[in-house]
C-alpha cells in the first residue's frame, strides 16, 4: 500500500448522545495512533460528524466513501445504521457497527463488533427474573431500538410466565418523566427495564431516585432500573449519585479483571499520559478499528471480501479477549456482563459470561432460542 | 407480534435458475435456520416444503403443483420485472410477499415472515367460510326442524326457534344436527321447558 490507508469516522460528537459518540471517536483515534505507532504505516482517519441529525448520516456515509474510505467505522443508534446501509452496500463498502442493538440484521457489508439480543438482553433476563420477580416495567426510547427491545422482554416475560405492567416510550431528549414515574409507583413492577437514550434516560434515573428516597420498595436493591446501552462516559450525565446500585448489562466496563483489560487500559494511560475510565463504547470502537485495520493488512488491501475472510479466518486478540466474528452472521461473539453502578461512577461487574456467539434471528442456533424463564424465590 | 418468528428447521424450495440472486438468498435462509433446494423444474405435489420461493419473472404455470391461487404451503415471489402480467403471475400463485431482484439480504426475513402470516390467515378465512357454507346449505332443515316443533308445542317461530337452540346446547351438537334428528323422527321432540 502505497498510498494511506483511509479509514472513515462517523460519529456525533454533539446533540443527545453526544458523550457516547466523543467517547467512541476518542477510542478509534487511539486505535490508529497505537497502529500507526507500531507498524509504521500510516492511515488517515476522515471523520465526518453529523451533529446527530438522521438525514446528515447519508450525507457523511456518501462524503467519506467519495473521500475513499471503504471501510467506515461507525454510528451509534439503528436507526443511523439503516440509514447508511444501502449508500454503503451499493458502494460495496464495510460498514463497522459496535454498539449494542436490538438484533434482526446481518448485512454482508456490516461486520457488527456490538452485541445482538441474545448476548445481552436473554442473559440479563435469566438473571433477573429469578432473583426479583416477572412482573417488569418497560420504558424506552421512541425509535426502533426501544421498541423491539421491550418487544423481545415481554415475550420473554410472557415465556416467564409473568406480566409486564407498563410500556413507556419517550424521545432522546424529552426528559419530562415525571408521568412514567408515578405510573411506576402505583403499579410496583418487579424491575423496570430502561432502554431509553440519552438525556430521557438520565432524567429517568433520577426521578427513580427521588422515588426510592421516599418509597424504599423503589431501591435498586429491591426494583433495579435495569439498562442495556449505559456506559461509564454517560454516568457524569446524571445528578451525583442518582444511578448508585443501578444495574446494566454491556460486552464491556472499565472494571472488567481480565488481563486483556489490564494490559489496554495500560496502554491507554501511557497514551493519554493519564487514566481515563474507559466505556464500553471506547473499547468497541478501538476494537473496531483495530480489526478493521489488521484485517486491511492481513489482506494486503481494503477489498471488502477479502478482509471479511481474513476477519473470519481467526481469533483477535482485542479489550474483549480473545474475539472471533461469525462468518455467517458476521457478529462477534461476545462475552456477557452485569455492572453495578457504583459510588465511583464506575460499574462494579456482579456477573459475567464467557463469550456468546451471536444469534441475530433468535433462532436457536445455539440453544433454545427464548428461553421459558422461572421464578425462583 | 407477539412472538419471534422462527424458521428453524424449516425446508425451502427456491425455483429459480442459480445465479447471485440465489446464492444471496440461500445464504440468507441458511442463517435464518432453513435448510433450502434450489432447482427450476415443477415442484411434485408430493415433495411440497414448508415454503416455496418462486421466480416470476420465468415461472411458468405447471411449476407448482396446486391449481388457483390457493397454495398448500406459504409462497413468497422473486421478481424484477414491473410488468402488470408478471405481478399477475406471482398473485395466481398465491404469493404472500414479493421480494425485489437483486435481493438485499434484508428483505428476506421479512417477506418470510409475510408470506407466512398471509398464508395462515388464508387458511383460516377458508376454514371459516367453509363452515359458513355448511351451516348456509343445511339452512332448511333448521327451518323445517322449527316448523314441526312449532305445530308440536303449538308456540311461535321464535319459541321454537329457542327450543331448538337449546338443546342443540345441552347436547353440544351443531343447531343442523339436532334439526336434522328431529326432522328425521330419530331424535323425541324436545320439550318445551
Amino acid at each position: 500500500m502505497n498510498d494511506a490507508l483511509k479509514i472513515g469516522i462517523l460519529y456525533s460528537t454533539t446533540g443527545p448522545y453526544g458523550s457516547m459518540g466523543r467517547d467512541a471517536r476518542d477510542g478509534a483515534e487511539f486505535a490508529i495512533a497505537e497502529f500507526a505507532e507500531a507498524s509504521g504505516c500510516p492511515v488517515e482517519p476522515v471523520f465526518f460528524d453529523p451533529q446527530a441529525d438522521l438525514a446528515a448520516y447519508l450525507e457523511g456515509a456518501r462524503h467519506l466513501l467519495r473521500a475513499g474510505c471503504r471501510h467506515i467505522v461507525g454510528t451509534i443508534t439503528s436507526a443511523a445504521r439503516k440509514e447508511v446501509i444501502p449508500l454503503i452496500e451499493k458502494h460495496d463498502g464495510l460498514l463497522w457497527y459496535m454498539c449494542p442493538y436490538e438484533g434482526f440484521e446481518a448485512n454482508e457489508n456490516v461486520i457488527y463488533v456490538g452485541g445482538c439480543p441474545n448476548q445481552h438482553l436473554l442473559p440479563l433476563f435469566e438473571h433477573l427474573i429469578p432473583r426479583y420477580g416477572n412482573r417488569p416495567y418497560l420504558v424506552g426510547a421512541n425509535y426502533v431500538w426501544g421498541w423491539e427491545m421491550n418487544r423481545l422482554a415481554r415475550e420473554l416475560t410472557a415465556n416467564a410466565g409473568g406480566e409486564v405492567l407498563g410500556e413507556r416510550y419517550l424521545p432522546l431528549e424529552e426528559t419530562a418523566v415525571e408521568r412514567i414515574v408515578s405510573d411506576i409507583e402505583q403499579r410496583r413492577p418487579s424491575f423496570i427495564l430502561n432502554n431509553l437514550i440519552g438525556p430521557s434516560s438520565y432524567a429517568f434515573h433520577e426521578a427513580i431516585r427521588r422515588l426510592a428516597d421516599r418509597d424504599a420498595a423503589f431501591r435498586p436493591e429491591n426494583c433495579p432500573v435495569v439498562s442495556c446501552d449505559l456506559m461509564e462516559c454517560e454516568l457524569d450525565d446524571i445528578a451525583p449519585g442518582a444511578a448508585i446500585g443501578q444495574l446494566c448489562a454491556a460486552s464491556y466496563f472499565d472494571s472488567v479483571a481480565t488481563s486483556e483489560n489490564t494490559d489496554f487500559k495500560q496502554r491507554i494511560v501511557a497514551h493519554y499520559g493519564a487514566p481515563r475510565r474507559v466505556s464500553s463504547v471506547f473499547a468497541s470502537a478501538y476494537t473496531a478499528v483495530r480489526l478493521c485495520v489488521d484485517a486491511i493488512v492481513a489482506a494486503g488491501g481494503d477489498e471488502p471480501s477479502a478482509v471479511r475472510r481474513e476477519l473470519h479466518g481467526k481469533s483477535w486478540a482485542t479489550p474483549f479477549g480473545a474475539l472471533n466474528i461469525d462468518q455467517e452472521t458476521n457478529h462477534a461473539a461476545l462475552p456477557f456482563h452485569l455492572g453495578r453502578i457504583n459510588t465511583q461512577n464506575g460499574f462494579d461487574v456482579i456477573a459475567s459470561r464467557p463469550p456468546l456467539a451471536a444469534d441475530p434471528y433468535l433462532t436457536g442456533r445455539n440453544k433454545p432460542a427464548l428461553p421459558k424463564l422461572r421464578v425462583v424465590s | 407480534m407477539k412472538e419471534t418468528p422462527n424458521f428453524t428447521g424449516w425446508h425451502a424450495v427456491v425455483l429459480h435458475r442459480e445465479d447471485g440472486n440465489t446464492e444471496k438468498l440461500i445464504r440468507q435462509l441458511r442463517l435464518l435456520g432453513l435448510s433450502a433446494t434450489l432447482q427450476w423444474a415443477p415442484l411434485s405435489a408430493a415433495g411440497v416444503p414448508d415454503i416455496v420461493i418462486v421466480d416470476a419473472d420465468q415461472g411458468f404455470d405447471d411449476l407448482m403443483p396446486w391449481s388457483g391461487s390457493t397454495p398448500t404451503c406459504p409462497v413468497v415471489a422473486l421478481l424484477g420485472s414491473e410488468a402488470p402480467g408478471r405481478i399477475a403471475w406471482a398473485l395466481a400463485q398465491g404469493a404472500g410477499a414479493i421480494v425485489a431482484k437483486p435481493i438485499a439480504a434484508s428483505a428476506v426475513y421479512p417477506a418470510l415472515v409475510m408470506a407466512v402470516s398471509v398464508h395462515q390467515e388464508r387458511k383460516s378465512v377458508a376454514e371459516r367460510l367453509q363452515y359458513l357454507e355448511e351451516r348456509v346449505r343445511l339452512r332448511p332443515l333448521v327451518h323445517a326442524a322449527v316448523e314441526k316443533l312449532m305445530q308440536a308445542h303449538g308456540v311461535d317461530e321464535e319459541r321454537a326457534y329457542s327450543i331448538l337452540r337449546n338443546c342443540a346446547m345441552r347436547r353440544r351438537l351443531p343447531m343442523e344436527q339436532i334439526a336434522a334428528f328431529i326432522v328425521g323422527g330419530i331424535e323425541p321432540l324436545p320439550e318445551a321447558g
